[in-house]
């Protein structure tokens, strides 16, 4: 064998040294950051029949909805607060708009619920409130954050509402929210 | 009977000696001066030391039982605290043994502080055990993530979320530690992962480090240590450094603070002082595994309407910041400015404080911030435990 030069030996050692890592490195990095590329999963599940909701009372439904991500572990249940809002109540107003909240907080995502005790001034979007028991966050029944760290609205399920054989109203909820939270 | 077994046990010895160099590395290992005044303060180091070799001891069993997954984590966790005879005890002393290390890793901490051992030349000792600190931390927090009872279900939760308030890349990392959009399978993997293989080889590496750093520049100690008490100081430090045995006398520091006016060897004595309080800590930990135990929720119930979920207690100041700091800017300030401000300063103290002066009376300006730190961290965890009650 020729005699390798200092400089030869020690450039030859590094490139070495480089490519057994980057040989190492890049399977286990591209495996660790694969979730980022693997597309979700739909999956959807049915709640109603929802005909009975009164208005401006936030109601509480479970949804069994398959986990998007990762393999299938089987439903899991999710909660789905409907809410037909109506800002103004009252003969000749429009009909009630149909909010479908998840009850996942904003702020570090625990599981708000509706407490409807507390009686606003006269207006009836102040009646009641959701509440987070992590830090405290509120919100209107019409998702608005009102008080406590919460950073932005209750979020929605993307939802679609149909009619069942049965003539009854339901909600198709799809595993995603509407906003990014 | 005791002459036979003399003769035999001592030719076995030897022949093991020759092969091994068990004298050798035993003389080497033991055979250390140590500082003679305040022995039971440097006690903590090799409590923290014990206690964590507990951790992974109960650690391993737990994993002969213990399945990484949604559903599973709960079930095998039921199974194991009801049909397995010991199951319980052994989980409950992998609880106390986190709770009580952690209370250890903090004394031990606050007495290096307040004894300036971080100064001149062991300021890498100090270094090495800040980021074990957070290494224990990190141990704490992924644990607590496991059970897949309602307590671990919502840490895990909250905990991945927090993430998602770092400017632009942490949706990404809160995406890549759930493997999804929200807890799912992957959470569990991941965490699982994390909290047994991939922390525990950084701990011990730099448990490795830390103890190496302590035999190369021996134990400070404290300033009591290194008074002079002759007329003449100059002369009496140089015939103490003098007649030092090693690993004295410190490298690249001051005179008076090379070698300890008095030493003792780190066997018996201070040996038998560590001894006696890892014994105490364990003893604590094996009791309370028996009496309280570790709990286990119901289930994790993602659509529950009544749960409150409560933090871990070391976990309490950094939750309170949550209440305390509304809104999205302000969410990113609280969780990750503040809070990584003061790891900073924490992990480069030897670099900020690097006066020769030891006596935590005459280092006012670096023991008053220390000590608001500490106080920060009581207060925050009393309003945290307040609103908590009052829930
Ligand atoms: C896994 C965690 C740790 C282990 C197993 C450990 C172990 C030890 C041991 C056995 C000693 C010698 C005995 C004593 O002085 O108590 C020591 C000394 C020391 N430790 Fe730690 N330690 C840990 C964490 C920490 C932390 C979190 C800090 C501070 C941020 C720290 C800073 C120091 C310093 C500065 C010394 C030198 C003390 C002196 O020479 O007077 N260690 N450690
Ligand atoms: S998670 Fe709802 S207020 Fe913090």
């Amino acid at each position: 064998m020729a005699e390798l030069s200092r400089r030869e030996m020690l450039i030859g050692t590094a490139v070495g040294g480089g490519a057994i890592t980057l040989m190492l490195a890049g399977p286990v990095v591209g495996f660790l950051l694969s979730p980022l590329f693997t597309k979700r999963r739909t999956e959807t599940a049915v709640i109603g029949p929802i005909d009975s909701v009164p208005v401006n009372t936030p109601t509480p439904f479970i949804a069994r909805l398959n986990e998007g991500d990762g393999w299938n572990i089987g439903p899991i249940p999710r909660v789905v607060y409907v809410v037909k809002y109506q800002q103004v109540v009252g003969p000749g107003q429009p009909p009630p708009t149909l909010l479908v909240f998840s009850n996942t907080c904003t702020h570090m995502q625990c599981d708000v619920h509706w407490d409807g005790t507390f009686v606003g001034a006269g207006d009836p979007v102040l009646n009641g409130r959701f509440i987070c028991p992590c830090h405290g966050g509120l919100y209107l029944m019409n998702g608005t954050n009102i008080y406590g760290p919460p950073p932005s609205p209750l979020p929605q399920w993307v939802h679609e509402v149909f009619t069942g054989e049965d003539g009854k109203t339901y909600v198709r909820i799809q595993n995603d929210f509407t906003e990014k939270i | 009977m005791v002459e036979a077994t003399k003769v035999k046990l001592r030719p076995l010895y030897q022949w093991l000696d020759d092969r091994m160099g068990i004298s050798a590395l035993m003389n080497s290992a033991l055979h250390e001066a140590v500082p003679e005044q305040g022995g039971w303060a440097y006690t903590l180091g090799s409590a923290t030391l014990i206690l964590i070799a507990l951790q992974i001891v109960t650690g391993i069993f737990l994993t002969m039982m213990y399945v990484p997954s949604f559903h599973e984590s709960y079930q095998s966790l039921h199974y194991l605290q009801t049909n397995d005879l010991f199951g319980a005890w052994v989980r409950g002393m992998h609880l106390w043994g986190s709770y009580t290390l952690m209370l250890v890793i903090g004394l031990h901490m606050i007495r290096t502080f307040m004894t300036a051992s971080y100064k001149r030349p062991r300021e890498l000792n100090w270094v090495s055990g800040a980021l074990l600190f957070f290494v224990v931390l990190g141990l704490a927090i992924t644990g607590a993530m496991l059970p897949g009872d309602q307590a671990a279900y919502w840490t895990m939760t909250v905990v991945t979320n927090i993430p998602h308030y770092i400017p632009f890349i942490g949706d990404y990392i809160r995406w890549l530690w759930r493997g999804g959009k929200f807890i799912g399978p992957i959470t569990f993997t991941r965490t699982y992962g994390i909290h047994i293989w991939l922390l525990p080889p950084m701990l011990l590496g730099l448990i490795g480090l830390h103890l190496y750093l302590l035999r190369r520049h021996g134990e400070f100690g404290a300033w009591v240590n290194y008074d002079t008490e002759g007329p003449d100081p100059d002369r009496e430090i140089a015939a103490r450094i003098a007649k030092v045995e090693p690993p004295y006398p410190s490298r690249d520091v001051d005179p008076k603070f090379a070698a300890p006016n008095r030493t003792v060897d780190f066997f018996p004595n201070q040996v038998f002082k560590d001894t006696l309080v890892s014994l105490l800590l364990v003893a604590v930990v094996f009791v309370m595994a028996l009496l309280m135990g570790a709990p286990l929720d119901g289930p994790a119930n993602p659509a529950t309407l009544t749960y409150v979920p409560t933090p871990e207690w070391f976990y309490l100041p950094l939750d309170q910041l949550l209440v305390l700091g509304p809104q999205t800017w302000l969410i990113a300030f609280v969780v990750f400015v503040i809070p990584g401000i003061t790891a900073t300063l924490f992990i480069l103290l030897p670099f900020i404080d690097r006066s020769p002066e030891r006596n935590p009376l005459r280092r006012a300006h670096i023991i008053v911030p220390g000590l608001f730190v500490i106080f920060m961290m009581v207060t925050l965890s009393v309003l945290g435990i307040n609103r908590l009650y009052n829930l």
